[in-house]
């Protein structure tokens, strides 16, 4: 099965009806924004701050006091990292990725503003900005536009040249899960490009070193000072940190995989964004995102990605939006005859895992239609 | 006074002076995570915002009220005459506008801010209505040219209008405390009676120095005049009534933008000096079509440009590169801030008049003058 053949191919003026209608209900739900938006966004913040506090006492607690009861280290130690994790996890989706899109700036508070937020991950929100704002949010799914797709790293879609480098990619791929955000800090500076000669090593030395600044100043924060703050029992808090940044690391990267990589997402070439409709625009995101299922706990971990496809339609309308908003989606799709590609987390991981093992090994389009359908369908 | 269109000179502006030591400890505290903390402890306490904490409301006249603002450092000193801005939080959005003072800073360090609550008007009547006390306020630092000289002398002339009364009632309160140096006469207008506000302070000033002298002049008021009041709008020969002749005066006008076009047509050529602060009315009406000036406050220049067409299109056409990503009002890399003006959401084609705002270059196009921070 593939996702055109769930997909009822959309006539010119259908398409255009079909983004009028996204675009009514993004007007509706921007009239309506107001102060629970507020309430919202500052209600996660305040349990980011809470969380990262709690879990940083608990590591304390556990590393210090575990000395001297030895029952309390690791209850004490483990929850601590967990909460240190969740309080990143939240603070780097919720509120530092939905921020930096500028879904708050309407508020006009300088704390929550997208232009200037920094988040709490050795990737600069400036660089962000670029890679993924822009480039991945414009150029959805384009090959050779989107650098999120394979990262550089993976071969994800059959649609991208196999080298036998790829055989690599089952072990590659978790180790890249655990130094996502070291990988995401680094995308923009594409090392590929010093290896191929496209660019000096000079230039690439003053691309990083806006990064290294942030990367510095994680590690001295993650590192250095937290840890030394428990004087001699150093070791247990600086591993209890490294442990909780993987956590995030891990967590960010299945939550992302899960956003674009799944069985039925596609991939498009570089030619459908010549004259590309609204609805189109709109279309060509549905096609390359994908929905996890759960409850508030998964769209509250998740920072509201467990709506991808919401995400892409509105990408700057704030995110405790999207659930709503995603009833209506779904229906507007169904009466287009589109396909809603949602599922819960496991099943929507399990084809992420399965391209990954997959496309390891050398692999063709199955329907080489899809592609010129792609292109057709612009006309 | 509100006057959005000196919104962006506190904008720029820079913060508050820091010290050696902050400037070592910076680099390592997060201003985000600093304010949450601090703020747990004491509601304006920032690392670098000014704050401000609402005090004391009183009524100055039937539709005004005085706010007493304690303000945390980062506001730095104000001096009569200048303005800074107020920025309240209303249904989510902070929505801003900029106040003069209207008294003398108070010894514990609060600012007085003499706000009319104007029908309609988002702002002035949460400040006059709806704000408890106790409530936190977002500040700027003071910004404003109106000042007194250190040496004040000769014969001076004050001309207010409505809301213009707060800057020039702020300088007599100055000029008083420093045992009238100058002869002073104080022409104030309003619609009615009721709506003069601190009218029993100036009165009390009056009395307390010869050589200051209040004027009210009412163009609306039902009931007969009382002594010391006038009718009349501002023209030559009722100036001449109240305060004599007008040759070789300094001159301060503050108003509306018609009052002070009119102050500065009858005085400015023979007035020692001629200094006028205006506002515009809040809601002017906006053309479709033609060109706009529209000022750009972080690299100094000026350009028109035609309504109609995105911002980006139209800084592209004179040559301009601004950062911009999208182009379709997604990325938020051509956002932007707009200290004053309106601007067009293209795609719904509805107007953004609230100063102070964002913008996206790429979807926004001017509606009125404006500028932005680019």
């Amino acid at each position: 099965m593939t996702a055109k053949s769930k997909s009822r191919a959309l006539g010119g003026e259908e398409l255009e009806r079909f983004g009028a209608e996204l675009d009514a209900l993004r007007a509706r739900t921007v009239a309506t924004l107001g102060q629970r938006d507020a309430d919202y966004i500052r209600r996660v913040v305040k349990a980011v701050r809470y969380i990262d506090v709690a879990g940083r006492a608990l590591l304390y607690v556990g590393a210090i006091g575990g000395a001297f009861v030895n029952w309390l280290f690791w209850p004490a130690c483990v929850l601590g990292v967990l909460l240190i994790a969740v309080g990143k996890i939240l603070e780097n989706m919720e509120v530092g990725h939905n921020v930096i899109h500028g879904q708050y700036d309407w508020m006009g508070d300088p704390h929550l503003n997208g232009k200037t937020y920094e988040w709490d991950i050795v990737a600069t929100s400036e660089n962000w900005r670029k890679t993924h704002n822009f480039r991945h949010h414009t150029y959805t799914n384009i090959r050779g536009l989107d650098d999120d797709i394979g990262y550089g790293l993976l071969r994800i879609f059959p649609e991208q040249r196999w080298r036998p480098f790829y055989l690599l990619q089952p072990l590659i791929a978790p180790l890249f899960a655990l130094l996502f955000e070291w990988g995401i800090a680094i995308q923009d500076l594409k090392f590929g490009r010093l290896f191929a000669g496209k660019t000096t090593l000079r230039k690439m030395k003053r691309a990083l070193s806006a990064v290294g600044r942030k990367m510095r100043r994680q590690i001295v924060k993650d590192y250095l000072i937290f840890p030394l703050l428990a004087g001699p029992f150093f070791l247990p808090v600086l591993l209890g940190n490294v442990a909780a940044n993987l956590i995030r690391n891990l967590w960010t990267w299945v939550v992302i995989f899960c956003g674009h990589f799944t069985t039925d997402v596609e991939t498009f070439p570089k030619e459908v964004i010549r004259n590309e409709t609204r609805g189109h625009w709109y279309l060509r995101q549905l096609r390359g995102s994908a929905n996890i299922g759960g409850g508030r706990l998964m769209n509250l971990m998740t920072g509201n990605l467990s709506h991808q496809i919401e995400h892409h339609f509105y990408p700057d309308i704030p995110a405790n939006r999207y659930a709503a908003m995603a009833v209506e989606v779904r229906e507007i799709c169904e009466r287009y005859g589109q396909h809603y590609d949602t599922g819960s987390l496991p099943r929507q991981f399990g084809q992420v895992v399965w391209r990954i093992l997959r496309h390891a090994f050398p692999s063709r389009p199955r329907l080489r239609l899809r592609l010129e359908q792609a292109v057709a369908q612009r006309a | 006074m509100s006057s959005p269109t000196s919104l962006e000179s506190a904008a720029i502006a820079p913060a508050s002076r820091r010290s050696r030591l902050r400037r070592w400890v910076r680099p390592w505290v997060n201003p985000v995570v600093f304010d949450f903390w601090a703020q747990r402890l004491h509601p304006t306490w920032s690392w670098e915002r000014p704050l401000a904490r609402l005090v004391a409301r009183e009524q100055a006249s039937i539709d005004s009220f005085t706010l007493w603002l304690k303000p945390n450092r980062h506001v730095g000193a104000v001096r009569p005459g200048q303005h800074f801005n107020v920025s309240a939080e209303i249904d989510g959005a902070a929505v801003t506008r900029s106040y003069s003072l209207s008294h003398l800073p108070r010894a514990d360090g609060c600012l007085a801010i003499t706000v009319k609550a104007i029908e309609g008007g988002k702002l002035s009547s949460h400040l006059c209505h709806d704000l408890s006390l106790g409530a936190r306020l977002g500040l700027s630092p003071a910004f404003g040219d109106m000042a007194l000289p250190a040496q004040p002398s000769g014969r001076w002339l004050f001309l207010a209008a409505g809301s213009g009364i707060t800057p020039l009632a702020c300088l007599t309160r100055e000029l008083a405390a420093r045992d009238m140096p100058v002869e002073l006469d104080l022409v104030y207008w309003a619609r009615c009676r009721d709506e003069l506000c601190f009218i029993d302070a100036l009165r009390a000033l009056e009395a307390a120095h010869p050589r200051l002298r209040v004027h009210v002049a009412l163009t609306r008021e039902p009931g007969a005049m009382q002594p010391g009041e006038a009718r009349g709008r501002i023209d030559e020969a009722l100036l001449q009534d109240l305060v004599g002749p007008l040759d070789g005066r300094q001159v301060f006008a503050c108003g509306p933008d018609g009052f002070v076009d009119r102050a500065r047509q009858l005085l400015a050529a023979r007035s020692e000096s001629f200094q006028a602060e205006a506002f515009t009315p809040p809601q002017p009406a906006v053309d479709e079509s033609g060109t706009v000036e529209v000022r750009l406050a972080a690299s100094g220049r000026t350009l028109r440009l035609p309504r109609g067409v995105s911002l980006l299109e139209a800084l592209e056409a004179e040559g301009l590169r601004p950062r911009h990503g999208c182009r379709m009002g997604l990325c938020n890399t051509c956002a932007c801030e707009k200290p004053a003006g309106i601007v067009r959401h293209l795609p719904s084609g509805e107007l953004v008049r609230e100063p102070m705002s964002s913008l996206r270059l790429c979807i926004h196009g001017a509606a009125s003058d404006l500028t932005i921070n680019l």
